[in-house]
């Protein structure tokens, strides 16, 4: 099997215990689960910006600390809408900052390269935006422009952690579109974090549930039963399916 | 011009303007970081070295590199592996080294006379020798920071972002302060190690008072910047007055300026 990520018997510290799970190309998955759960923390795991303290994780068949591909991964963090507000930056140089990885005195952007910015900036629909400041943009926007920034090394991956908080309502449904379209069209994998149980009902193929350790891994409607929703929250829970 | 006759002045200027480039240049990436003590805590390690130099009658412009530069390495190893709030633990450093250059300045017998110099900074202590290294470290850092700037931007806009993308965050966190202290080592003898700081900081705060890009604040910063010590050593050597104080009032009302230019263009 074709795994983009495989993760064997992971633990950190008191935050992960013993989750294993894999996850194959064109996956959309979801990872739900109570605030302190170690959602977060399994993601930074999966990045290497922590070391597990026993367990493994694979990228594309390698031992996390072998893969040196890192383009092939995009990343936006928690709280892109909140991003300091005195930081003079440009919506054109964040998203530039996708090329930080190959760039040096010697070897300036491409005109490849550049073009690539500018459809992908065009397909987020930042082009009217993309000499403005950072702080001037609102937080659906701010979202788009951490979304191209992560778009432009053609990641095969797209890891997003809780993308929506401080985003209103229509720019959601926009982006999850947005998702969707990278997902079917682009064959991205997709892995986010979210606590929106609506969108886990509409595109995804898979939910990971997790608090602390791996509570189910499973189809989308599995994961919706009330036993797991009761399990995942500690709360009696109760499910409404509607077609709205 | 009268100013230019005198050969001390000449290479105060040229010592002033590398100086005035690499301070806003690298206060960018600092100020950005919200890291701005940093440069006050290293110019007082500064201090320490300098007193190492008085006390075993070395270069004192060597070893207050060689002092910033190894410190600059320890405080960083200690923000990356122990949990210290980064300000804390540059008050630590700053209020530590002081005391001890201090100590091992009286040591040496030369509190009095040469403090003072380092502390406020002396447009005639620049010698020729002064004026090839910091020329050459200018240029080092300039084409270092051309070299690195991309990533240095993206690991002061998200430092975890920027590592999962293959960045080597620790090295160009290690860069950083080194040049940083090795600029603040090269700077107080002129600027002096209270006034350092000011130079780094207050032309990058002024810049971003105009809410351009990040290179364009840059650039202003970096005008601002040779403004400041321009005009601070003309007025200095005319009213008489300390070069490195003249300076860094120069760089405040500048500051005033973009303020007051702000508020009435918003």
């Amino acid at each position: 099997m074709d795994y983009v990520i495989e993760v064997k018997n992971l633990n950190y510290k008191t935050y992960i215990e013993d989750i294993s799970f894999n996850i194959k190309r064109g996956d959309y998955i979801a990872i739900i689960g109570p605030n302190g759960g170690g959602k977060s923390t399994l993601i930074r795991l999966v990045l290497g910006l922590i070391v597990p303290t026993s367990g493994k994780v694979k990228l594309f068949g390698k031992d996390r600390v072998n893969f040196k591909n890192n383009s092939k991964i995009g990343y936006v963090p928690q709280g892109v809408t909140k991003n300091d507000s005195s930081f003079p930056i440009t919506v054109y140089e964040v998203i530039k900052l996708g090329f930080a990885y190959k760039s040096s005195l010697f070897s300036s952007t491409s005109i490849e390269d550049r073009a690539y910015m500018e459809f992908i900036i065009d397909k987020v629909g930042l082009t009217d935006l993309k000499n403005r400041l950072i702080s001037q943009l609102s937080g659906g926007q701010r979202q788009r422009v951490m979304i191209a920034r992560a778009l432009i090394s053609k990641p095969d991956i797209l890891i997003l952690d809780e993308p929506n908080t401080g985003v209103d309502t229509n720019s959601q449904k926009i982006f999850y579109d947005f998702l969707k379209e990278l997902n079917q069209k682009d064959n991205i994998t997709i892995l986010f974090i979210t606590h929106d149980l609506e969108v886990i009902v509409g595109d995804v193929t898979k939910v990971l549930c997790i608090n602390r350790s791996l509570l189910s891994y499973e189809d989308k409607n599995e994961v919706l039963q009330c036993s797991t929703m009761s399990e995942l929250y500690g709360i009696d829970a109760h499910v409404m399916h509607h077609n709205h | 011009m009268e100013i230019l006759q005198y050969d001390f002045m000449i290479r105060a200027f040229i010592a002033g303007v590398f100086i005035a480039i690499l301070a806003s240049s690298l206060g960018m990436f600092v100020v950005v970081r919200r890291y701005s003590m940093l440069s006050d805590a290293l110019a007082h390690i500064s201090l320490l070295g300098v007193a190492f130099g008085f006390l075993f009658s070395i270069s004192t412009t060597w070893s207050a590199m060689v002092t910033a530069v190894t410190i600059s390495w320890l405080i960083e190893y200690l923000r990356r592996n122990y949990n210290i709030y980064s300000d804390s633990l540059l008050a630590i450093f700053l209020t530590g080294s002081l005391s001890l250059a201090i100590i091992v300045i009286s040591l040496s017998h030369s509190f009095n006379v040469s403090l003072f110099n380092y502390l406020f900074g002396s447009i005639v202590a620049v010698s020729a020798n002064d004026i090839y290294v910091i020329s050459s470290f200018g240029i080092l850092s300039v084409l270092l920071i051309t070299n690195f700037y991309q990533k240095l931007l993206f690991v002061s806009f998200d430092e975890d972002v920027a590592f999962t993308t293959g960045i080597n965050t620790s090295f160009l966190n290690y860069l950083l302060v080194s040049l940083v202290a090795i600029t603040i080592g090269l700077s107080i003898k002129i600027v002096g190690a209270l006034l350092i700081g000011a130079l780094m900081v207050i032309p990058v705060i002024s810049a971003m008072q105009y809410g351009k890009s990040f290179l364009k604040t840059a650039i202003l910063a970096v005008i601002f910047s040779i403004s400041s010590v321009v005009l601070g050593l003309i007025i200095s050597f005319y009213v008489s007055i300390p070069s490195g104080a003249t300076i860094v009032v120069m760089a405040l009302l500048i500051f005033i300026s973009s303020l007051f230019k702000n508020k009435i263009f918003r």
